[in-house]
């Protein structure tokens, strides 16, 4: 078979073709196909410019020469396929590259700022264009997971999680470029591994290595919470005043019977965690109970939610990355798993602004940029790390940041292209 | 015959009284009378001559005759008349044929007299006396000499007289002792004639008139014709089948058990194939296939049975030149020893597929989880690890190396928190079972450390500080096998907490699952080897007076107060209560390295230095339930999943084997042992591969530490 009759349709006005069948080569590929639509655009406008396209058949991205790709998904070459198209996604422009002094363990971006964990016990803000703003040192071990919870004009408040068991919450006054700690957040009885702040920005949620999951309040207090223990030593106290005031858990809830890897809030009152136990569960903050349970067979690393597509994404001991739907109530039914890794995916992080994207970081040292539409290859493979990659983040402003074992945190931009905002 | 047929009679009736002067005998006897008046009777030849035949030898004696004559005359009464003339004295013994006059007994048997001097009586009423036996011996054989009638003389048993036989009395005798009839004139071989013959007569049997039932139809026989014909309408009646004229042929081997004509067939054995000949064994080959003299040589130096050819090829000039061949009557021979000596007993081969031997395990896909892929390494030490421990919460890990330091990794990223350095060779660490205390021991030269890493939750590290300073010193100083010091300041910063010196250099320290006592194993042939510590008491005491042999490897039992101590061969398990030896388990392995206990306590494993693994059942034998051989080189390092059923053991050659060890709670089922995966990774090194293996508390991951001076997680 040489020759496949095509109609390619598209969202995107600008680059509308004739509504009209296509014979085209079987074997083509992307590129093929992309150069077909230029010079059928280029003779309709004479102020064309190229652009590369990719193509969706059935709502997969095409990957492969037309004819196989179509062997694979079961579609008949008989009759006439229907080729979306789309602007191709370019390529993350990396642009930043900053070196810490030891391993990055978590990183959260705003739009100014970027806030890293680091295994030399501090964690750090840096400005957007890699420069050094703040050390935050006060941890006595290995910080794990950050968060910023609220940013004014003058003061950020931001959160540390750390092996040494304490949540700090952090006051940083930009203006004089001071952080003070707040509050220790004292409760846990293993590592933080996980620290999430709810959407309201008032309370936040921290899983530890000590199967607990527990809920605090963000809100910056003057007085200090009792604490039950009376075994006050005046050493720790002369600590504790260091370090701010103690506070203590809203609410525990338990349930994981293995140490909790990666906490977040899907909702205003919903908490998703994934834990060792291989569960992800859902939780109501509010009330403290159980929602459901979604059980895997691997230990869950990392966890992401979209609010736009409504899907967790797990990254677990394993090659893959599993989508979830985390309203079935039976569980335990894995939507849709992305396999090009080769290590365990130690994070994943949904795109902000895109459905279908997401990146994901994994122990084979490399960065991927998936959509779900292609679930057998990636859309990028951001392939700097030299060493372990242990956390991803990406912001609304389109940087991708990825941090690991080799003590650099890579900034890549990635421009939303005008024709995927509204898609 | 001497019966006149009825038939006959009448005619010849009119035939005797036409010659009635002719004959005395005419009337009497048919035959007699024809044969007499043959020439009268013309007209009736061919009949007599017929009768003639049908009758030969009837001539006979008048007396022979008698009886048939008074038959006759009874019989015939016209002929009466006739017969008085011929018979006159025919009354004279009227009254009885039998009876003797002169004796009036009658027919009775003279039994009856014999014991009376009489023998009946005569006409007159008299007696008659039996004859009186006067005469003696010498007067009978006179008699007998003399008389000339004596042989024939008999004594009349009715009167006692002596009474002469006549001729015709004797005559009658020798021919009933000839066995002939008594009657002269009887011929036994008269041809038969039957009296209704399948000739119609022209005349009736008898003279009666037909019955009047004979002119009217028969009520009876209609009625039976009638259900007969009834019987046909109805078809009660089938007419007879035709017979079928077919040959009918006999199944001889019908009887035949079919499955001995099978087995018959089964035990057929087909000659083998000879292949056909080439052209080496033509009369002419080719002059590649002729043997030159070296090859010929060489030929005839290899032993018969290995010759290839078995034959020499030879050129001739011709078929006709083709000699005889000179080994026929030789091989005749041996053939036919062959076929003489061959056992006839068919010996059964026993057709068994070689899969079916393997035994059925189950496929290793069905029993996940297990460690299938290298996860994670953990690079930091510069020299071999030869020892490694995982804390009970799963999160850490300690490793001891030949660079003289004790490294703690976080597990989950490969990232080590912290060292230790101890200055020599770290023999062994162990993590404290406990998950509420926080302690490592480590073992290097004479020394062990207890070390508190700081890791885990803070409350458990000062605890467990606490614990192991709130001893007091007892007030007797008790005399130990070794030192317990506590650890300097410096030491102290360093997480050391106390140092146990021993005086031997110590191989291999040990926990017992309530992580207060721990065992230690000191290089020291023939001294003492084992002691057992308390390290809340900082007590030590040497749990043997004698040691076994040279110890290799020391655990507490995870359930039971029981000690298992392995020496070079055999593994032995004390029972601490008692103090007494429980069982002595045979390894079946020349060197055992290393040794691991199944959580559920009653199962073993035992790797050894000729890269063998030993299960051991302690419930079954005191020999190994199953030996592994799956590794090419020596076993170093064994362990047991605590919770899934999972054993692995690393060796020289850079593998670690993982296999599924399901122990059963059901005693009468065996452990089922499957091999499900080798885990390579490490380098050799130094001819050493992976020196220690260790499961996850609660993942079905697996770490080893290698030569190459790497820890790998496998997941």
């Amino acid at each position: 078979m040489a020759q496949l009759t095509a109609r390619f349709r598209t969202e995107n006005r600008r680059f509308v073709v004739e509504d009209v069948p296509f014979s085209v080569p079987a074997t083509s590929e992307t590129t093929d196909l992309s150069q077909l639509i230029n010079k059928l655009l280029a003779a309709a406008h004479a102020d064309h410019k190229y652009v590369e396209f990719d193509f969706l058949i059935n709502g997969q991205f095409l990957r492969l020469p037309l004819v196989t790709h179509m062997e694979m998904e079961n579609i008949s070459t008989e009759e006439v396929v229907e080729i979306e198209y789309v602007e191709k996604y370019m390529a993350p422009q990396p642009e930043e590259c900053i070196f810490h002094d030891d391993w990055i363990s978590s990183v959260q971006a705003t739009e100014e700022w970027i806030l890293t964990g680091c295994y030399d016990q501090t964690a750090r803000i840096w400005s957007v264009e890699g420069k050094s703003i703040m050390t935050i040192a006060g941890h006595t071990e290995v910080v794990k997971d950050v968060a910023w919870v609220k940013q004014d004009s003058l003061s950020c408040l931001l959160l540390s999680a750390s092996m040494d068991q304490t949540v700090l919450l952090w006051e940083w006054n930009m203006e004089k470029n001071k952080v003070k700690a707040l509050h220790c957040c004292r409760g846990h009885a293993g590592s933080v591994e996980s620290v999430a702040v709810d959407c309201t920005r008032t309370k936040f949620c921290s899983g530890s290595w000590d199967k607990m999951l527990k809920i605090w309040s963000a809100v910056p207090t003057d007085e200090e919470d009792e604490m039950e223990e009376a075994a006050n030593r005046p050493r720790k106290k002369q600590k504790t005043e260091q370090l701010g005031l103690t506070r203590t858990p809203l609410a525990t809830l338990s349930g994981h019977i293995e140490a909790i890897s990666s906490v977040l809030w899907s909702d205003a009152e919903e908490i998703c965690s994934a834990s060792w136990d291989h569960t992800i569960k859902i939780w109501d903050a509010e009330t403290g109970d159980l929602k459901s349970t979604l059980t895997g067979n691997k230990v869950f690393n990392s966890v992401s939610y979209s609010p736009l597509c409504r899907r967790l994404a797990s990254g677990s001991t394993d090659r893959h990355i599993r989508l979830w739907d985390p309203r079935s109530k039976d569980g335990s039914l894995v939507l849709l798993s992305l396999t090009s890794h080769t290590g365990w995916v130690t994070s994943v992080k949904w795109s902000p602004t895109h459905e279908h994207q997401l990146i994901s970081g994994s122990l084979d040292n490399i960065v991927k940029l998936w959509d779900t539409r292609s679930c057998k290859a990636p859309l990028y493979d951001l392939a700097a790390h030299e060493d372990k990659v242990l956390c991803v983040d990406w912001t609304e402003a389109g940087l991708l940041l990825s941090g690991g074992a080799d003590n650099k945190l890579y900034c890549y931009r990635y421009p939303a292209t005008a024709s995927d905002v509204g898609a | 015959m001497e019966q006149p047929s009825p038939s006959g009679g009448s005619p010849e009736l009119s035939d005797s009284e036409q010659s009635e002067e002719s004959s005395v005998y005419s009337g009497l006897e048919d035959s007699g009378s024809d044969s007499e008046c043959s020439g009268n009777g013309e007209e009736e030849e061919e009949e007599e001559e017929e009768e003639e035949e049908e009758a030969p030898g009837s001539p006979s004696g008048p007396q022979a005759q008698a009886p048939g004559k008074r038959k006759t005359l009874e019989d015939d009464s016209p002929l009466e008349g006739k017969q008085d003339l011929v018979v006159h004295d025919e009354y004279e013994e009227d009254s009885s044929d039998e009876e003797d006059i002169r004796n009036t007994v009658g027919n009775i048997p003279m039994e009856w007299y014999q014991d009376f001097p009489h023998v009946g009586y005569d006409l007159d009423g008299k007696k008659i006396y039996k004859p009186l036996r006067s005469k003696d011996e010498l007067d009978l054989f006179l008699e007998k000499m003399e008389n000339p009638e004596y042989w024939r003389t008999v004594q009349d048993g009715q009167t006692g007289a002596e009474v002469p036989l006549s001729e015709e009395q004797l005559e009658l005798i020798r021919r009933l002792q000839r066995g002939n009839f008594g009657d002269v004139g009887f011929d036994p071989y008269e041809p038969a004639v039957d009296f209704f013959s399948h000739e119609v007569r022209i005349h009736p049997v008898t003279n009666r008139p037909a019955d009047k039932r004979s002119f009217i139809p028969s009520l009876v026989e209609k009625e039976k014709v009638s259900k007969l014909v009834h019987a046909i309408k109805m078809g009660w009646i089938q007419p007879r089948k035709p017979k079928e004229n077919v040959p009918t042929f006999y199944d001889l081997w019908a009887r035949e058990d079919p499955n001995s004509v099978l087995g018959r067939h089964k035990m057929h054995v087909p000659a083998p194939k000879i292949p056909l000949p080439g052209h080496a064994e033509s009369y002419n080959p080719p002059p590649e296939f002729l043997l030159s003299p070296e090859e010929q040589l060489a030929w005839e130096q290899q032993d018969p049975a290995e010759r290839r050819p078995s034959f020499i090829p030879r050129k001739f000039r011709s078929l006709r030149a083709v000699p005889a061949y000179s080994r026929f009557i030789h091989e005749r021979f041996e053939r036919c020893l062959d076929l003489y000596l061959c056992p006839r007993q068919r010996r059964m081969r026993v057709n068994v597929d070689p899969e079916d031997l393997i035994p059925k395990l189950p496929r290793p896909r069905d029993l996940q989880p297990f460690p299938t892929t290298q996860a994670l390494i953990y690079r930091g030490h510069s020299s071999l690890v030869r020892t490694l421990s995982v804390s009970p919460s799963g999160q850490w890990l300690v490793s001891g190396s030949d660079d003289g330091t004790v490294r703690f990794w976080e597990v989950s990223t490969a990232r080590c928190l912290r060292s230790i350095p101890v200055g020599s060779v770290v023999r062994s660490v162990a993590w404290n079972p406990n998950p509420s205390i926080c302690l490592v021991a480590v073992a290097l030269d004479e020394q062990v450390l207890l070390v508190n890493p700081g890791l885990g939750d803070r409350l458990l590290v000062a605890a467990t500080d606490q614990l192991l300073d709130s001893w007091e010193a007892p007030e007797e100083e008790r005399i130990q096998p070794v030192r317990w010091i506590p650890a300097g300041p410096e030491e102290r910063g360093k997480g050391i907490r106390l140092l146990v010196q021993h005086d031997k250099p110590v191989t291999q320290v040990t926990w017992h699952g309530k992580g207060d006592y721990w065992a230690s194993v000191v290089r020291n042939p023939g001294g003492r080897q084992v002691l057992i510590h308390q390290s809340s008491r900082r007590w030590s005491q040497n749990p043997f007076r004698k040691s076994p042999g040279m110890i290799q490897c020391v655990r507490f039992h995870p359930l039971r107060p029981y000690f298992l101590v392995a020496s070079q061969r055999s593994v032995r398990v004390y029972n601490l209560l008692r103090q007494e030896l429980t069982r002595k388990l045979q390894s079946n392995c020349q060197w055992i390295s290393s040794m691991a206990v199944h959580p559920g306590g009653d199962n073993v494993i035992c790797g050894s230095y000729d890269s063998k693994l030993a299960w051991f059942d302690l419930d079954l034998s005191t020999r190994p339930y199953r030996l592994l051989r799956h590794h090419g080189r020596a076993v170093r390092a064994v362990a047991f999943h605590r919770r899934f059923p999972l054993f692995a053991s690393g060796s020289d050659d850079g593998s670690v084997i993982v296999c599924h060890g399901m122990v059963y709670s059901d005693l009468l089922q065996n452990a089922l042992l499957v091999p499900l995966k080798v885990l390579r990774g490490h380098a050799a090194r130094l001819q050493l591969g992976v020196l220690d293996v260790a499961f996850h508390p609660q993942q079905p991951w697996l770490f080893s530490a290698g030569a190459d001076g790497t820890l790998r997680l496998y997941a």
